[in-house]
């Protein structure tokens, strides 16, 4: 798809019975999930800011300081997975929102498609210049056309999940173990949409952020019927892979990584880590995922939005951003750096986070996603 | 009591139904309407495209593993649906007969468990058929060996949670089935000689019809849209029909797959019921015809 193809598609269109529907059925969703932008809970507050976003994001430590200090109620409504999100913005439902922070292909989608506004990165200047170099302006995962989408906010990388007092950390090296027979049983992949795919398309050898042909689809699903043949289970929850990680009945967790390391990690289970295999063949096999936030593109007035965008990645809102009670996730601020403790930076195994970014792929929407997930779900019914 | 029998043309009679016929139209047939529309759309790339073509379903009959997820979702639910009859039938004859003055406090105690949220309840489940769970500690401190149940995350497992989460239905509708016999007819058969044997099957369990069928019917329908127990407790392993449509509806954002399965999904349940129905009348109708013959 062109980005043409994309701006052809935009929601942007005079008020026809097509868009009403789909208005309408955008509300239907609000109403149905009991978040109905616009309504919240302090009624009293002089602007409200309607956001969707991942956990996290929503945490009062995070959300009521900048409530209390600019006079605005912030409605939430969480999403559970980015494509999902983009869908119900895409929708109609972008007519609502202020602000989204999403994986940042998604945010990065929303600025050709129109469903968030460009930034100019002459605004967020002092924001910038205190991120890591390697997320400074021009950042290109988030650029368009010379223009930005939205600022980073969280990330981490996805490799294999291991328990150390079970396994060592040299034999997950390799996604090799995944297929071998002395583990069967033992391991566990996430259903998590297209992260647990990506890693296994890596190691068969094929880079799932290419366009694929149809050779390399098969590649893929066999990799995937391998992986599913010693697979114990594909596991959606979290806590439930956490809990088969930390007894040993998981031997390591696929599809993840930092994600699901980093809040044990934090609550003394500090033996779990997660790591980048080497690379294969000159593949690298680590994927780096980031979160981004960006203004939605409507009528609304931007400008508070616009404050909380740069409020979120401040390096003390950073920091709480960081360390949430689900999830630990590194962010790009560097002067946060100095804020987190020695356990916190161990938690997020700040040590060894360049050495994962250097072998990791920067994790986009593949061409063949669509494909991709066709094979997962039929591998899946096969089972 | 007398029957009065009213036109359908009665004004009073329409006006009552309006209201109800409305919100049936409202929140019943429209969205199936949409949803029918939407199986004839598309998705191109994460977004809906009005393409008023039939690739969705092209797509759903040259697949053989949407088909292979649908016959297992209803080969589960009909095991679930025997597994929890089986399980409820004992459980409502018991409160309804044996149980005296002690039936409140049962019947209480099995309201609490069907209030208390399913999530919980499910998820409770994994701690109990764990590999370090405590079904396999009990079972290591009597001899066996660690790890001797190994049935979280198998369809078992997923059967378990069905069976465990249902079951409360037929036990409620064969209760209410069962404390209705008249007991006269019951010691009638015995003094006509009849065993308990056949007494129970003779009569009680043929007035106990409308409970069974109406318990059965429940749990056959919400056996067919289960997502948890197969999701918590399956781990992905024989995945069901929900499953499958929510992995279209939100994994893909295939909106049109998605809509197209779960119509596919509700002719299916909607052809098993009208089947047995037609089957139980059938049956009905012998029998009826049996008994006039003896008359």
């Amino acid at each position: 798809m062109t980005d043409k193809d994309i701006r052809d598609s935009l929601p942007f269109r005079p008020l026809s019975r097509r868009s009403l529907l789909k208005g309408l059925g955008a509300g239907a969703v609000f109403s149905a999930t009991g978040n109905m932008p616009g309504f919240s809970g302090n009624a009293q507050a002089g602007q409200s800011i309607n956001y969707m976003c991942w956990e996290g994001y929503n945490s009062p430590s995070i959300l009521d300081p900048f409530q209390k200090s600019n006079d605005v109620a912030i409605s939430v409504d969480l999403i559970t997975d980015s494509a999902g999100g983009f869908a119900k913005l895409a929708a109609g439902a972008f007519r609502d929102f202020d602000l989204v922070s999403s994986d940042c292909p998604w945010i990065a989608r929303m600025g050709p498609a129109g469903i968030s506004r460009f930034i100019n990165d002459a605004d967020f200047a002092e924001q910038y210049a205190e991120f890591y170099p390697q997320f400074r302006a021009p950042f290109a995962p988030l650029q368009f056309e010379g223009k930005a989408t939205g600022l980073p906010t969280r990330w981490g990388w996805v490799g294999p999940t291991v328990n150390t007092k079970f396994d060592k950390l040299e034999t997950w090296k390799s996604y090799a173990p995944v297929f071998d027979p002395a583990y069967r049983d033992k391991i566990c992949l996430l259903d998590w949409g297209d992260w647990p795919i990506m890693p296994l398309a890596l190691y068969a050898g094929v880079d799932p952020y290419k366009k694929l042909d149809d050779k390399e689809l098969e590649e893929i699903r066999k990799v995937i019927r391998a992986a599913f043949k010693n697979t114990r289970a594909i596991v959606a929850d979290l806590a439930t892979a956490q809990k088969g990680l930390i007894d040993g009945s998981f031997r390591c967790l696929i599809g993840g990584g930092t994600y699901c390391t980093s809040s044990l990690r934090n609550t003394g289970h500090d033996y779990i880590q997660s790591i980048v295999p080497e690379p294969r063949n000159g593949m690298k096999q680590g994927i780096i995922w980031m979160e981004a936030t960006g203004l939605i593109a409507n009528d609304r007035d931007p400008a508070i939005a616009s404050k909380f965008l740069k409020y979120i990645v401040s390096p003390e809102v950073a920091v709480k951003l960081a360390i949430t009670e689900a999830t630990c996730n590194l962010v790009p601020n560097q002067k946060a750096e100095a804020l987190f403790t020695a356990q916190q930076k161990s938690a997020l195994q700040m040590d060894y986070m360049w050495t994962a970014w250097d072998n990791s792929h920067f994790h986009t929407i593949a061409p063949n996603i669509d494909d991709m997930l066709a094979i997962w779900q039929q591998e899946l019914a096969a089972r | 009591m007398r029957i009065e029998h009213k036109s359908w043309r009665d004004p009073l009679l329409i006006g009552a139904t309006v209201p109800l016929a409305l919100i049936m139209i409202l929140f019943f047939v429209v969205p199936l309407i949409m949803t029918g529309i939407l199986t004839f759309q598309s998705s191109r790339y994460y977004r809906l495209a009005w393409t008023w073509d039939l690739t969705i379903w092209r797509d759903v009959f040259g697949h053989s593993h949407y088909w292979v997820v649908m016959l297992r979702t209803l080969g589960m639910s009909l095991a679930c649906v025997v597994l929890s009859v089986l399980i409820a039938y004992p459980v409502a004859y018991g409160l309804a007969t044996r149980l005296g003055s002690l039936r409140h406090h049962v019947t209480i105690l099995i309201t609490f468990a069907f209030l208390t949220d399913t999530v919980l309840k499910t998820f409770g489940w994994i701690l109990v058929l764990d590999q370090n769970g405590v079904l396999n500690w009990g079972l290591s401190h009597l001899g066996f060996e660690p790890g001797a149940v190994n049935i979280l995350f198998t369809p078992t497992a997923t059967l378990i949670g069905m069976v465990y989460n249902l079951a409360v239905y037929p036990i409620f509708t064969l209760y209410l089935s069962l404390a209705r016999i008249d007991r006269d007819l019951q010691l009638a058969a015995y003094d006509a000689g009849a065993s308990r044997f056949r007494t129970f099957f003779e009569v009680t369990l043929p007035l106990s019809r409308p409970g069974l069928y109406a318990g059965a019917a429940l749990v056959f329908v919400l056996s067919l849209g289960a997502f948890l127990e197969p999701k918590v407790m399956g781990g992905g392993n024989a995945p069901m029909a929900s499953e499958l449509i929510n992995q279209s509806f939100s994994t893909r954002v295939n909106w049109p797959l998605g809509a197209a399965l779960t119509l596919v999904l509700i002719v299916i349940g909607s052809a098993s019921l009208a089947l047995s129905a037609a089957l139980t009348l059938r049956r009905r109708g012998g029998e009826q015809g049996r008994l006039s013959d003896v008359g």
